[in-house]
């Protein structure tokens, strides 16, 4: 009996040990990326970093890049939000266990795994060729060009977060509402969404904190501008491509203020993942 | 109908002889994705009275209540045939719309659903669908509402909250006045105190008792004491089958069938 006893509590010993430091591990290189940023970056961390611009090289900062980047986000968030939605509505409740819904979410992961490149690429060809067609070279790249691939990125995301989530809300809950005769339309729009509805923006969320780190999509779209550009319609500059960029230089400066992009980055996408989370805790009332 | 299905069920028209039927079963069959899950079900349901369906698990007792407002037909591949009238019209007919299905027979399920609103919101959720009503008769009617659900004097300071902020016992009250709110004629109660305390459980089934004034009850029960409480008729079902279907006193002391006192006395089941 007591033999059996041990060996159950080494066996747990054993377990517990194993996972707590595969998650010491993880953990250990988040700190280790979070203190590299900060120690690199710290020379460059000051007001000069979020009132200067670029343009003045060493000597300047990073403000046309940060607001650049809040320009692009926000455009990817407002196109891909209301779309991923929608369509992850659609596949919960209205395409569920048809044929096409599945194909329709197969799709979705396939974009969801798409590497990113490809959608700067692809929205190159769609919007910043024509658009330098049209306007005879006066608009090539764009900020807004920036933003479509941004969303291509952040829609499948979006779809799937909100298709799982609704899937989540209890069959009970339409039952009941469709017993006292209210259609599916009102059900959807006014219960289901509104009971998934955490969920659902913590999704917007994690794919906002996705989207702010992307590259190379933005490399062939917004391109890049070491002035302010607030326009949509002109070339932009953003965090990720403006440390892009820096890496590559030889200057020790640039360096710095790389590291500080990288560090405010990182902050963002960490404060984002800290409000979903805060967001999916205050709202947790569940149906069970 | 077929002389055999009346053969084996003789009891609906005995123990509907006295009130006047508000639904009227007839060979009713149900199919889950081709499985036969109700095999000719025919009974008489009076009106004003409780009338409780019980049998083992699987029996079929929750399927012939989810047939009475065609909350089945929102799954793929569930099929009904046979006939059940309320009034006098057949509510399987294709043309009977699902909007007044559903205004006259309301349903209260196993688990309390509020919706995730208010208390005020849950109740007038529905209402508001089927009825425009003046901001203030909405208030009155919500009242009402939570009044005969015997939750009015819970939560009257508390109307603006979300009704997830309720307890278990308060909720599915919550979830019977929004069903009563609409005025309905008939009311489906599938097995609503399974996920309550007895504390709770005792508010609802005096609640039925009252209730039974106003509608025509119907409810699917796992416990046996609760049917021979609160109602006035027992169905027994088995395997997709009426067994017997008559007075609740003389189902549970002298049921007519083996099978019934079988499961009466806990033979099985």
């Amino acid at each position: 009996m007591s033999a059996i006893y041990l060996r159950r509590r080494v066996t747990n010993w054993v377990a517990m040990g194993l996972s707590m430091l595969a998650t010491l591990i993880g953990l250990a290189f988040l700190a280790w990326i979070l203190w590299e940023t900060l120690r690199q970056g710290i020379g460059a961390l000051n007001l000069k970093l979020f009132t200067k611009i670029t343009a003045n090289g060493a000597d300047g900062g990073l403000a046309n890049a940060m607001v650049g980047s809040l320009i692009i986000n926000f455009i990817g968030i407002a196109i891909a939000t209301p779309i991923g939605v929608l369509a992850g509505t659609w596949l919960a409740e209205y395409a569920d266990r048809t044929k096409l819904g599945e194909s329709i979410r197969f799709l979705n992961d396939i974009l969801l795994s798409a590497p990113s490149i490809v959608m700067g690429l692809f929205v190159y060809t769609i919007i910043v060729l024509p658009t330098t067609a049209l306007t005879h070279g006066s608009t090539t790249f764009s900020g807004f060009a920036g933003g479509v691939a941004l969303a291509l990125i952040a829609l499948p995301v979006i779809v799937r977060t909100t298709d799982e989530m609704l899937r989540l809300v209890p069959s009970t809950l339409r039952e009941a509402a469709l017993s006292l005769g209210v259609p599916q339309w009102k059900l959807t729009l006014q219960i289901l969404i509104r009971a998934a509805r955490s969920g659902i923006i913590t999704g917007v969320l994690l794919a906002l904190a996705r989207i702010s780190g992307e590259t190379a999509p933005l490399l062939f779209t917004a391109f890049g501008n070491n002035y302010m550009a607030v326009n949509p319609i002109d070339k932009m500059s953003s965090l990720p491509q403006i440390i892009y960029q820096y890496a590559n230089d030889p200057g020790d400066d640039m360096h710095a203020l790389a590291w500080a992009g990288a560090f405010v980055v990182t902050m963002f996408v960490l404060l984002l993942s800290l409000a979903s989370r805060m967001v999916l805790s205050r709202t947790k009332v569940s149906h069970d | 109908m077929t002389d055999s299905a009346l053969a084996t069920n003789p009891a609906p028209v005995a123990a509907a002889a006295a009130v006047a039927p508000k639904l009227t079963v007839r060979d009713v069959h149900f199919y889950y994705n081709g499985f036969h899950a109700l095999k000719g079900i025919n009974m008489d349901i009076p009106e004003k009275k409780v009338t409780s369906i019980i049998g083992p698990s699987g029996c079929g007792k929750s399927t012939l209540l989810r047939i009475f407002n065609r909350i089945y037909a929102i799954y793929p591949k569930l099929e009904a045939k046979g006939e059940i009238t309320l009034d006098g019209e057949n509510i399987l007919d294709p043309g009977y719309s699902m909007n007044r299905l559903r205004g006259k027979v309301g349903m209260v399920f196993q688990k309390p659903v509020p919706f995730p609103m208010t208390i005020f919101e849950n109740v007038a959720y529905g209402i508001r669908h089927h009825e425009k009503l003046s901001k203030a008769d909405m208030t009155i009617r919500v009242e009402q509402a939570l009044r005969s659900a015997a939750l009015w004097d819970e939560v009257k300071d508390k109307l603006k909250q979300n009704a997830l902020g309720l307890s278990g016992g308060q909720q599915q009250r919550l979830c019977i006045a929004r069903a009563i709110a609409l005025k309905p004629e008939v009311l489906l109660l599938d097995e609503p105190t399974s996920a309550l305390d007895p504390i709770a459980t005792s508010r609802i089934e005096q609640l039925v008792e009252e209730l039974k004034s106003q509608f025509t009850i119907v409810i699917v029960t796992h416990n046996m004491q609760q049917a021979a409480r609160v109602s006035d008729l027992t169905a027994f079902m088995y395997m997709g089958e009426l067994i017997e279907f008559d007075g609740t006193e003389k189902i549970f002391t002298k049921p007519g069938k083996k099978q019934t006192e079988d499961y009466i006395t806990g033979r099985f089941g």
